[in-house]
């Protein structure tokens, strides 16, 4: 059942993962500009220049084929301008092979290196600064949601509730940027850019440099979690087997932490899989504050020129990851709690 | 899932909660507002907000990712009329003849005092470079990173008289017809691995550059070019198609690549030729030690400069920051030896005991004018109208507010800085009586303190900018608005994403009557005529000017070597264009850039700081 369950999961997350391409694309054309734009407000270039560089990059091919072109490949494509770029019309070797068989294409913002490599050469950065929001929130945020519900309805509860919100009301990059400021710039307390100082990158170094972007990414997590185990916590403390403990004298610590918890934080943990493209999607914002060498910034260096191949791929990467989340969420679910049945039947 | 929850650690907790929740609101009120220009670096790389083109940043990035890309700049009057000195002393009035020879005594190869030597110079950029390859790149950023590694120069433009002077070339001789370069160049030219670099270097790089398939951006750059050849090891020829007077500073673009390394590499795959990313021979000041992507680079000197050899500061550090209010805060604290100074952080920058602020006034400064729309069917196709315009905008007192002084009111297309500039223009000093009768030849009446037309309805204009980010170009736009109220001119502003503006304001159907723009000008005033001509409708002349006597000047202009002539040519092309005032000039901008005190050596001039950068020494103090 379960196999079966999967397959038909995955063949779906293809399909996810195909729409989510058509969409970046789509908006991608539907925004002023394009891959050429960068000459096209330079004095020096004149409009030959600009159509000279389209015809060999072929993005002045019609849309449906530039698409196609990606997704597939332009190798069979008939020879010919309108069909393919000039790069691949000049040499059969530089042709495209499309998505699907894995070539991503060659940037265009970083002069023909290819998607991909621009691409894992900075995913270590993000999965660092993201496995530490990540750790940074689970400690920050559990304890404040336990806290909260065993102190329910008074002021400890009111005092979480109401500083959570408040901080929540503030961008999360903005208030990065005035921590960085204030922290950084005036108290001198962190580092006020990059990964590691310039010739050291010791450890306790990239720790001192990892500590702000990690706070403030974390504080997403912080406020969400402690707000979800809040509530799971209260479910769980008003159960009858929760009663049934303390009448049978248990000491508070052992219901809370020994029954009450291990229940509240099941969904909690499964619901992890998904934070990992939370992560993924908030690295946009925080690695371009804290000049990040991630993927985050990337994506946004790549919007701005316009870059489509990287573009691309990073999407294609990221609802990649994310629909892998959402499966795993769904297969753990059922692994975790017996209760879950997958009928594939209907 | 054994915590230990101890009343300490919540509390701690409920404290950092507390602290970040008070310093985000004290931050609201204390802390400089994160300004929104700022936020978006990129916007800064991207090419050409304010198109800076190559022949001025030669002159000025030789100090790498001096991040000169910079922003409105500006100033005191005292420096003004200095440089107007400096410029009038220095008109190239020595005409090039043709058939004669120009030979450089200058001896280059003397080391430098072995005691300068050393140092870390520290600088940062807020967006990295892409690639080492001069003929891919575009962006600024890559641009400083290739000038670093990759020399250029035949000749170069003397710091005090603005005369292209020998310099790698020993000397060079136009021919009869001035169709012919021949450029000698000197005999103990080295790359950075000791091999002669040679006449052959040019020649070969130019016949890959020019191939359309290699995809070298600005090709059209070269097309005055008919050939390159090495005649033997010192003489390279250049043959022209015509006679191109911009053509001697513009061979400039010619960046050789080593042949004896490069000939077996593929041109522009980066994944098959790794000198494009980590170049390993050069014959820039400095040489590639690493490069971090989107983190740093570091640079070190490179013993066979050819140059007194290697330069006084022994390496240079590149580091990428998030952005300028970061960078601000590093130079502050002596992180960092240089910076862009903001118009906003100016006189916090002038108090400090570790920094000097250099300024000056730069030939490739830019300048600031509101773009009229001469289209048909648009008030400002009138000249009448475009005159009262002109006359209505108090212009000194725009300069002095929007600038703060740092910036020097213009009247022509050229500043004061460049050789070919012309004071004898009409410069439309503010007098709203006169815009007012102007008006009325053109048809308006005031009613009610309304300009209208015969019809009774409001003389209305579409103002233009962007990016909307911009808050010098949003101050500008509110003043010409509020003094064009003045008059009962009803002005309405719109604001635009740069992609979006861009589209919008080269729009052959534009729906603006003004635009708001400031262009960086360039050493070779020739440079300055694509935005005249009838056929660059609409990208470049989007005014939709067409006067084809300023067509035929700039042709004649042009085709002479001889500097007299040329002076005088675009002395009327300047008269002409104030007269029909297609454009509302406004000011240039005064070019500075902040500087640690223990960097020694700094003389900037009209060519900008770096132009003697190799000579710079650090004295820790």
């Amino acid at each position: 059942m379960l196999a079966r369950y999967i397959i038909r999961r995955s063949v779906q997350s293809f399909f996810l993962i195909w729409l989510s391409t058509l969409i970046g694309f789509t908006i991608y054309q539907a925004a002023p500009g394009g891959p050429v734009q960068f000459l096209e407000d330079d004095p020096k270039a004149t409009s030959a220049d600009v159509e000279r560089l389209a015809t060999l990059y072929g993005v002045n091919r019609p849309i449906v084929i530039q698409y196609i072109a990606w997704l597939a490949g332009e190798d069979w494509l008939p020879q010919s301008e309108t069909w393919r770029s000039g790069r691949c019309l000049a040499d059969p070797d530089r042709c495209g092979k499309g998505i699907i068989r894995l070539d991503f294409g060659k940037s265009f913002y970083f002069k023909g290196q290819p998607a991909i490599d621009v691409i894992i050469e900075r995913m270590p950065a993000t999965f660092i600064l993201g496995a530490a929001s990540l750790f940074l929130s689970i400690v920050g945020g559990l304890p404040l949601g336990i806290y909260a519900a065993i102190k329910r309805g008074r002021l400890p509860d009111h005092v979480i509730r109401v500083s959570t919100v408040l901080v929540n009301t503030v961008p999360h990059w903005w208030l990065g940027l005035l921590l960085l400021i204030f922290l950084g710039g005036y108290l001198g307390l962190v580092p006020l850019s990059g990964m590691y100082t310039i010739g050291d990158g010791s450890l306790l170094d990239r720790l001192h440099h990892l500590i702000l972007p990690a706070t403030v990414g974390a504080i997403g997590g912080w406020i969400g979690f402690s707000r979800i185990l809040r509530f799971e916590m209260l479910e769980v403390l008003n159960l009858d087997y929760i009663r049934t403990a303390r009448a049978k004298g248990l000491s508070e610590k052992a219901v809370v932490y020994g029954h009450a918890l291990r229940n509240a934080i099941m969904p909690f943990v499964t619901g992890l899989s998904g934070i990992f493209l939370l992560a993924l999607s908030g690295s946009v914002l925080f690695e371009t504050v804290f000049s990040w060498p991630g993927m985050g910034r990337l994506f946004i260096t790549a919007v701005n020129a316009r870059d489509f191949p990287v573009m691309m791929a990073l999407f294609v990467i990221g609802s990649f990851l994310g629909v892998l989340g959402l499966l795993m969420v769904d297969i753990l679910y059922s692994l975790v709690d017996p209760r879950v049945k997958y009928d594939v039947a209907n | 899932m054994n915590l230990k929850l101890s009343r300490n650690y919540l509390w701690i907790m409920s404290l950092v909660v507390v602290a970040s929740m008070t310093l985000a609101a004290c931050g609201a009120g204390t802390a400089p507002e994160p300004a929104p220009a700022e936020a978006e670096p990129q916007e800064e790389a991207q090419p050409a907000e304010e198109e800076a083109p190559a022949e001025a940043e030669a002159a000025e990035e030789e100090a790498p990712a001096e991040a000169e890309a910079a922003a409105e700049e500006a100033n005191e009057d005292e420096q003004i009329s200095e440089a107007a000195k400096a410029s009038e002393e220095s008109d190239i009035t020595k005409e090039l003849d043709l058939g004669a020879t120009v030979v450089s005594d200058e001896e280059v190869t003397s080391p430098r005092d072995s005691e300068l030597f050393g140092g870390e110079y520290r600088s940062v950029s807020t967006s990295d470079a892409v690639s080492f390859h001069p003929y891919l790149i575009s962006d600024s950023a890559s641009r400083g990173y290739a000038n670093t590694v990759y020399y250029r120069g035949l000749l170069r433009y003397d710091e005090n008289t603005m005369e292209l002077i020998p310099n790698w070339a020993e000397s060079y001789t136009i021919s009869d017809d001035g169709l012919t370069f021949t450029f000698i160049l000197r005999d103990d030219l080295k790359w950075s691995d000791g091999e002669p670099l040679t006449a052959f270097d040019y020649e070969w790089t130019y016949e890959q550059a020019v191939k359309p398939e290699n995809g070298y951006p600005y090709l059209s750059q070269l097309e005055f070019i008919e050939s390159v050849k090495a005649v033997d090891a010192q003489t390279l020829e250049i043959n022209l198609t015509e006679v191109y007077a911009p053509a001697l500073g513009q061979v400039d673009l010619l960046t050789p690549l080593p042949k004896h390394i490069w000939e077996n590499l593929p041109w522009d795959d980066p994944e098959k030729n790794p000198e494009i990313l980590s170049p390993s021979v050069v014959s820039g000041p400095y040489k590639l030690v690493e490069w971090q992507r989107d983190q740093y680079a570091i640079f070190e000197a490179n013993e066979n400069y050819w140059y007194h050899g290697a330069p006084n500061i022994e390496r240079q550090i590149i580091e990428i920051v998030p952005d300028g209010d970061v960078a601000y805060q590093m130079f502050k604290s002596g992180e960092i030896d240089t910076t862009d100074i903001t118009p906003e952080n100016l006189e916090d920058a002038k108090q400090l005991d570790n920094a000097t602020i250099y300024e000056w006034w730069s030939v490739s400064a830019s300048i600031s004018f509101v773009g009229l729309n001469m289209r048909e069917g648009f008030p400002t196709s009138d000249i009448n109208v475009r005159h009262a315009l002109n006359y209505a905008l108090d212009k000194d007192l725009l300069t002095e507010e929007v600038m703060l002084g740092q910036a020097q009111r213009v009247c022509s297309i050229y500043p004061e800085t460049n050789w070919a500039f012309t004071s004898d223009v009409p410069c439309y000093d503010f007098d709203p009586d006169k815009a007012i009768e102007l008006l009325a030849e053109a048809g308006y009446t005031l009613q009610d303190d309304k300009m209208v037309d015969e019809n009774g309805e409001q003389l209305t204009l579409n103002l233009l900018y962007g990016p909307n980010t911009n808050q010098t170009r949003e101050l500008m736009a509110v003043i010409i608005q509020d003094e064009l109220g003045k008059i009962g001119i009803n002005v309405e502003i719109q604001a635009l994403e740069w992609a979006s503006f861009l589209e919008e304001f080269r729009s052959a159907e534009p729906t603006w009557d003004l635009v708001l723009l400031s262009i960086n000008s360039t050493p070779e005033p020739h440079t300055s005529f694509p935005w005249w001509l009838e056929e660059n409708i609409p990208e470049m002349n989007f005014s939709a000017y067409i006067n084809k006597d300023i067509e035929q000047l700039f042709d004649e202009a042009g085709a002479t070597y001889d500097i007299d002539v040329r002076k005088e040519k675009y002395g009327e092309i300047q008269q002409i264009i104030a007269e029909d005032s297609p454009r509302i000039f406004l000011f240039f901008s005064k070019s500075r850039s902040g500087q640690n005190n223990r960097i020694k050596g700094i003389e900037p001039t009209r060519l900008g700081i770096g132009w003697n950068a190799e000579e710079w020494y650090i004295e820790e103090e």
